[in-house]
């Protein structure tokens, strides 16, 4: 260690010791204690030693693993940043380079991000003194996910209010971090979407630039399916082909729109082992095998004894269900969070692959929502203790017919 | 007869301060004492008062829940002093020793004796002499009560956890007793007694590997395969109303010397290990029973401020050196350091000096085998279980660890039972602690649940 970072953190030790004084029990600001804690072990790892009967630890923290959630999402928000900025002037109409596409999309991205992070940071912190308990470092990831699911075009009140929302209702309100049945981030993201609808969904920048149609393909597709297009050829004839939806310089939310950055995230989670690649893997096989599956739906059908045009939206080649709208960011950075999904590792592989399921359901034979990544996790949060149950039962009764051979009163 | 067995699931844990398997051999020099405290969950009554000649195997107290069981003193001396913990149970008996060898006996059998020897009669032995503290019952790892009658026996000869005693050294020249108390357990039992040694030791050709007349079982792979639980999952697991009985190799010598010269042991051999042992005494102590632990520690240890574990780093419980001596359970002491240095933004500095499993710490792909330093520091704050999935490669039993430990936090009983909790000890989930990175003590809560589950039946 350098001298410098030796005195740096002699002079930090000694100012927390002095500060500790204050917020410990019977200390001035005793209350606030949980923020102390917060600061404290983030400067310096706590001087706590084992109790019990396990005396050594792994090196490993949850700031640590939190952390690195939040690294796997940096290129997606460097992503949506860039392509905000591509957009921005795009829609405008106006020509220019990389360069000012990352400081437009700065501008337009980070007040979204700082507001998720102050105000949903101020309720961690109010319940957190209020209940006593520890500032988690969960919110680090809540407080990124959610901005990334947002269009670039949404008002900084919104996102307050949504990410008040989430950490309130989809969390606090059961008990804090760990106790949550539902995805606090998406929780605010359902919240917006059904509660600010307009400005959720649609012609996202269609609003800041007058004329400019700027629906997603996603949106599009359903459109042209209606119409009885043939939905591959009309989105091509718009410019939206498998590789530019794969690349991702399209409208849509900050971070969802390109796959490299996602499976980029999915490639860190996946080798720290912070990620389940079980849910991935599940999803992405039920998405697979639903989308094909849709392909032998008839696009006509009877109707009152005549011959009808159904829609066509079901004949889109299952791998554009990868691409199109937000699927993969859902089942990477959504689905994977291990506090609201499945916990036994059948549950997860059966949780993941319903998630894919239910997605291309909503998306095909739901005129009303375009998109159904959001709702189909929500709804597999809400059934994976039911999972859990059926897979934990299982085994139980596995593990009974094994015993049954040992047992001394066998007879 | 003898099975094999290689385990995948686990963790070696590649703690520094490994002992060497040198022997020394200390006297004693004062005081000896007698510790029936050792015992959790049993109650003694005293027998002698201050002042009171005894013998060596005299009676000193008697178990409430077993008349029939005394505890004997391991010197012949005088009673210096009867001292009495919380709630007035009997914590201590010191015996100053008078140096002679007047000892009471008991039947004495030869090791080809005990092969016939009534079942009654060894066990009336073994519960008037005490011997019965040293085997251990399943479900709950209380000591054996001799109405019951297990399904099997298991001796434990191995040790992979950091750190435990390497049995191969504390057979060397007590192949005797080792076969006269492995003669003794098979009478005990309708059932096979398993002896359960290491896979690496295979070729050993001492003693154990030749041992007759039991199952000779071989594991292979990291920590927990050396654990009982391991042992008693893979080779005959424990079904709601079955007993078995568990027993380590050196608990084994103990019984076997009983039997083979009729006299209560008096001396142990212990392991003595950790980074805080000098290097020159990482390895085994051979020491009269109930030594204080300050004449056993003596020079051993580093400068600092060190805990010493009764029992491994993994599983053990904090001895109070001043306070405390060698037990007749006594298996070992790691003597770690007391690690409360704090680290700037230890929490993401990319430490390759702190051992972990997790590949999000960069040590964790550190691909040389090296040993690293290790202290009673958390490495990490309390927080709410969040991770899934990462506790069941360390866990041998046949549980699913996150709803399994959701239900025992929950104190859902039942479920646990079904579950599998009666086939577990605490010591089995050790591993799932040490990785926590919410720092969980997985260890406590089962044990609550299992004495939860002990107050209410099964």
């Amino acid at each position: 260690m350098s001298e410098f970072t030796k005195n740096l953190k002699e002079t930090i030790e000694k100012k927390h010791g002095e500060a500790h004084e204050l917020f410990k029990e019977g200390g001035k600001f005793e209350k606030l204690y949980p923020l102390f804690e917060a600061q404290d072990t983030f400067l310096l790892t706590p001087p706590d030693t084992t109790k019990g009967p396990t005396h050594v630890r792994d090196a490993v923290d949850l700031k640590r693993v939190m952390f690195t959630v939040v690294v796997a999402l940096l290129p997606c928000l460097l992503w949506g940043i860039f392509n905000a900025g591509y957009q921005y002037y795009h829609y405008s109409g106006v020509e220019a380079g990389p360069i000012a596409y990352m400081l437009r999309g700065s501008w337009i991205v980070m007040p979204i991000v700082l507001t998720s992070y102050i105000v949903g940071g101020l309720w961690e912190v109010l319940f957190a003194v209020v209940r006593k308990h520890e500032i988690n470092e969960g919110f680090l990831v809540t407080g990124l996910l959610f901005p990334l699911t947002l269009p670039p075009t949404i008002a900084l009140w919104e996102v307050a209010v949504g990410i008040s929302f989430g950490v309130v209702v989809g969390k606090e309100v059961f008990g804090g971090t760990g106790f949550n049945i539902l995805n606090p981030a998406l929780t605010a993201r359902a919240y917006l979407f059904f509660a600010h609808a307009k400005d959720m969904t649609g012609e996202i920048w269609a609003k800041s630039i007058d004329g400019a149609t700027g629906a997603t393909p996603l949106g599009m597709g359903a459109a042209f399916g209606g119409e009885g297009k043939n939905v591959v050829d009309a989105l091509a004839d718009r410019g939206h082909t498998f590789f530019s939806m794969f690349g991702g310089l399209e409208p849509g939310s900050i971070g969802e729109t390109a796959a490299i950055p996602i499976l980029l995230g999915a490639a860190i989670l996946i080798v720290s082992g912070v990620g389940s690649w079980r849910v991935m893997s599940g999803g992405c096989l039920g998405l697979l095998g639903a989308g094909i599956l849709m392909n032998f739906m008839p696009t006509q059908g009877m109707e009152d004894g005549e011959m009808v045009q159904l829609t066509t939206w079901t004949q889109v080649p299952a791998l554009y269900h990868f691409v199109m709208g937000s699927f993969l960011f859902g089942i990477v950075f959504m689905a994977t969070d291990p506090v609201s999904a499945a916990n036994t590792n059948m549950g997860k592989w059966i949780y993941g692959a319903l998630i894919g399921v239910v997605t291309v359901l909503v998306r095909v034979t739901n005129p009303g929502f375009p998109e159904g990544v959001m709702l189909a996790i929500l709804f597999m949060n809400v059934m994976a203790p039911i999972l859990d149950h059926y897979v934990v039962q299982a085994h139980i009764k596995n593990r009974n017919a094994k015993l049954r051979k040992f047992s001394y009163a066998k007879g | 007869m003898s099975a094999e067995f290689k385990i995948n699931k686990g963790l070696d844990i590649p703690m520094e301060g490994a002992p060497g398997d040198q022997v020394r051999r200390i006297e004693s020099k004062g005081t000896l004492s007698v510790y029936p405290s050792e015992f959790k969950n049993v109650k003694f009554k005293i027998l002698v008062e201050e002042g009171d000649k005894v013998v060596r195997g005299g009676v000193l107290a008697r178990r409430k829940d077993i008349p029939d069981c005394f505890v004997r003193s391991p010197a012949a001396g005088t009673v210096k002093s009867v001292i009495l913990g919380a709630r007035r149970s009997l914590k201590e008996i010191v015996i100053e020793p008078a140096g002679s060898d007047d000892a009471e006996t008991f039947d004495a059998y030869t090791a080809a004796d005990l092969l016939s020897a009534e079942r009654e009669k060894l066990l009336a032995e073994l519960t008037d002499t005490g011997m019965l503290g040293v085997i251990r019952q399943r479900p709950f790892s209380h000591t054996a009560n001799p109405a019951d009658v297990p399904k099997s026996i298991f001796v434990n000869g191995m040790a992979t956890a950091p750190f435990r005693p390497d049995a191969h050294v504390l057979v060397r020249g007590k192949e005797k007793e080792l076969q006269a108390g492995l003669n003794a357990l098979t009478r005990l039992t309708d059932g096979p007694v398993h002896l359960n040694l290491d896979a690496k030791a295979k070729s050993a050709g001492d003693a154990l590997t030749g041992a007759e007349g039991v199952q000779v079982n071989y594991f292979e792979g990291p920590h927990p395969s050396g654990n009982t639980g391991t042992h008693v999952h893979y080779l005959d697991p424990i079904v709601p109303g079955d007993v078995v009985w568990t027993l380590r190799v050196s608990d084994v010598l103990l019984i076997g010397e009983l039997l083979l010269t009729g006299r209560v042991p008096n001396r142990k051999t212990v392991l003595l290990a950790g980074p805080g042992v000098k290097e020159e005494f990482r390895g085994y102590v051979d020491a009269p029973l109930g030594a204080p632990m300050s004449e056993l520690l003596e020079g051993a240890l580093e400068e600092g401020d060190l805990r010493v574990v009764r029992g491994d780093a993994l599983h053990g419980e904090a001895v109070n050196v001043e306070d405390s001596g060698l037990y007749l359970y006594d298996e070992g002491f790691v003597v770690l350091p007391e690690d409360r240095e704090r680290h700037l933004l230890g929490w993401y500095a990319p430490t390759t000096e702190q051992f972990s499993a997790h590949k999000v710490v960069p040590s964790a792909w550190v691909k040389e085998k090296k040993r690293f330093s290790f202290g009673t520091n958390t490495r990490g704050s309390k927080r709410a279980l969040v991770l899934t999935g990462i506790y069941d490669p360390y866990v041998t039993l046949d549980i699913m660890m996150d709803p399994f430990i959701r239900v025992c936090i929950a104190g859902e009983t039942e479920e646990a039972i079904a579950m599998g909790i009666l086939e577990s000890d605490p010591e089995d989930f050790a591993l799932c602690t040490f990785v926590c990175p919410s720092k969980t003590d997985f260890g406590h809560i089962v044990a609550e649940t299992l004495s939860m589950i002990e107050e209410e039946g099964i």
